[in-house]
């Protein structure tokens, strides 16, 4: 059978050989920190960039995979999690491909990485100065629930004028008795932009606010760019008499580590029984190591 | 200093179309014609200008495409002013016109000082928010920012335009007409603005809800002190609310004067048609 390299006339094999490095062309790369660097400038702010076709499904993590590949350099270290776990597909996946096409280093120890790439999660150690927080995007308009028209978000946006986004709140308020965002809680960045913080748990938000490291958000469909600098005042958007909260696992510890106040999963096993295990299987696997 | 009037619309204009230098001179009541012969754009309104006083009521009468609506419309900035100028005295003392305040300037402007009343119902609401979630958008606007304080209010506005309060919580999609026009109206009273437009209030409600509406808005002008602009089609109610009358036709004011000075004796051939009409 013919091989593809044959087919288009190449010598080289697939492999690392075959792609620049970090897979992205350097433009490419170059526009893409552009938009990074007009993000640290404009916090919160949603940048427009050509997201480019990935060898991944539009959708699956391409916006954090084309930041983390253009932000990468050879003496890097990259952690990618999935659902909180380094042993998802989506992980394995996106690790697979940074690494095949960079030879850098990977590790599962949020402490170690330089760079984080995530969706649901943000570790649950604290990041340090210096380390830099992906995340991938799904959708990147809050304003969406409430305008469907991008034009008109972009004007809301610019004006500052977020009086619906609260309504929306206050609709759930009298609908549900509480507001119901579980993940994506809308956040006010330096008291000026709106900004969806991708599908993390609430119980996350906080750690956005003044934190040391750096948060890059990249969404491949909706091409996009946004920023969270160092040291940025981060605040869930909520009442005076309906205060922002995050999830509570009361009496519950991670069956595995033993771990407290951490947000967990939930497992049923085949007994029927409920068990509750970290989120975080870094953080997780990091205690049992000590433990030992 | 303080102005003696609350609003003031100096020689305001919209036309449609590309323009030209003769749109003004061959459109109006005397080329019974709101079309340009020139260019063939349409001047829905010109040269409109009047002082608005504290807690005055000003009617503007006119048949169908005299310009009514267009006018409060562009004294509402849903649509640009092609000519002329609008002063408030709540924004700026009166010293700047409105109508080329910044983006955000205007939006805190309509939402806190102003307040239309379309004569859609559907124009002024989100159907498929709650009647409270309405009321509360106007509110969290201007940064209220207690739930409990905003559904008192609400309750307080429902309560003062006879909308059952224990549909609050439902959206207005459901309710009938006359019910929609009430809610539409807590909801631009909602941040007590000091000027008033009422566009065709009554029109398509039965006459028991137009008696009821009509009473209302009397009665809370009497309270609040507020200053209204109200555009009718409809004589009565044009004499029931308005102390001052313009009579408008082809985009032009024909007549003014008091109310019923103007219902009385009539000068304009078309105000005498219209008065004639009513009876």
């Amino acid at each position: 059978m013919t091989s593809i390299a044959e087919l288009t006339g190449s010598n080289v094999s697939a492999g690392r050989g075959a792609y620049n490095f970090a897979f992205l062309d350097e433009a490419t790369k170059r526009e893409v920190r552009r938009a990074i660097l007009k993000g640290v400038a404009l916090p919160g702010h949603q940048i427009p960039f050509g997201s480019r076709e990935m060898p991944v499904a539009r959708g699956w993590g391409t916006g954090g995979i084309q930041v983390t590949l253009s932000i990468l350099g050879p003496d890097d270290c990259v952690k990618v999690i999935d659902q909180g776990a380094d042993e998802g597909v989506n992980a394995w996946n996106i690790r697979r491909l940074i690494t095949d096409t960079s030879g850098v280093a990977t590790t599962v120890d949020s402490g170690e990485a330089t760079i984080i790439q995530t969706r649901h999660r943000i570790p649950e150690a604290p990041l340090a100065e210096g380390q830099v927080l992906v995340l991938q995007v799904p959708m990147p308009e809050p304003l969406r629930m409430v305008e469907p028209s991008e034009r008109k978000t972009r004007e809301m946006h610019g004006q500052a004028d977020y009086g619906r986004a609260w309504v929306h709140l206050y609709e759930d308020i009298v609908s549900r008795g509480e507001i119901s965002h579980t993940t994506g809680y809308p956040v006010m960045v330096a008291g000026r932009y709106l900004l969806s913080p991708t599908p993390i748990p609430r119980w996350d938000i906080p750690k956005l606010n003044m934190a040391d490291c750096i948060f890059l958000f990249g969404a491949g469909r909706e091409k996009r760019i946004y920023v969270i600098p160092p040291h940025t005042r981060v605040e869930p958007i909520d009442f005076e008499d309906y205060p922002f909260y995050v999830e509570k696992f009361p009496d519950q510890r991670c069956a595995k580590c033993g771990a407290v106040d951490v947000y967990m999963n939930e497992l049923v096993l085949e007994s029927g029984e409920h068990v509750y295990t970290c989120s975080d299987s870094g953080y997780c696997d990091n205690r049992t190591a000590e433990a030992k | 200093m303080e102005t003696p009037w609350m609003l003031r619309v100096d020689g305001l204009g919209r036309r449609y179309g590309r323009g030209c230098a003769r749109c003004l001179d061959t459109t109006g009541p005397g080329a019974d014609t709101n079309s340009c012969a020139e260019c063939g754009s349409i001047v829905a309104c010109a040269a409109l200008s009047f002082d608005l006083l504290p807690g005055e009521t000003l009617g503007i009468v006119g048949e169908s495409g005299s310009g009514k609506t267009t006018a409060l419309r562009c004294l509402y900035m849903d649509e640009p002013a092609t000519w002329g100028q609008a002063y408030l005295s709540s924004f700026d003392g009166g010293s700047r016109d409105y109508l080329q305040a910044t983006l955000p300037e205007r939006r805190e402007l309509r939402s806190a000082l102003m307040g239309l009343a379309y004569q859609q119902p559907a124009m002024g609401l989100n159907l498929q928010i709650t009647a409270g979630g309405n009321i509360a958008e106007r509110l969290l606007n201007v940064r209220v920012r207690r739930v409990s304080e905003i559904r008192d209010r609400a309750k307080y506005l429902l309560g003062r335009t006879e909308v059952p309060q224990d549909r609050m919580d439902d959206i207005p999609a459901h309710f009938s007409g006359g019910m929609q026009q009430r809610v539409q109206l807590a909801k631009v009273l909602a941040n007590s603005p000091s000027v008033l437009l009422l566009d065709e209030l009554t029109t398509g409600l039965d006459v028991s809800v137009q008696a009821g509406v009509l009473d209302l808005v009397r009665e809370l002008q009497e309270q609040t002190g507020v200053a209204m602009v109200v555009v009718s089609h409809d004589l009565g109610v044009i004499r029931l609310l308005a102390g001052r009358t313009l009579v408008m036709k082809n985009g032009r004011v024909v007549e003014s004067g008091l109310t019923d000075q103007v219902l009385e004796d009539p000068h304009h051939p078309y105000t005498q048609l219209l008065v004639a009409s009513m009876t």
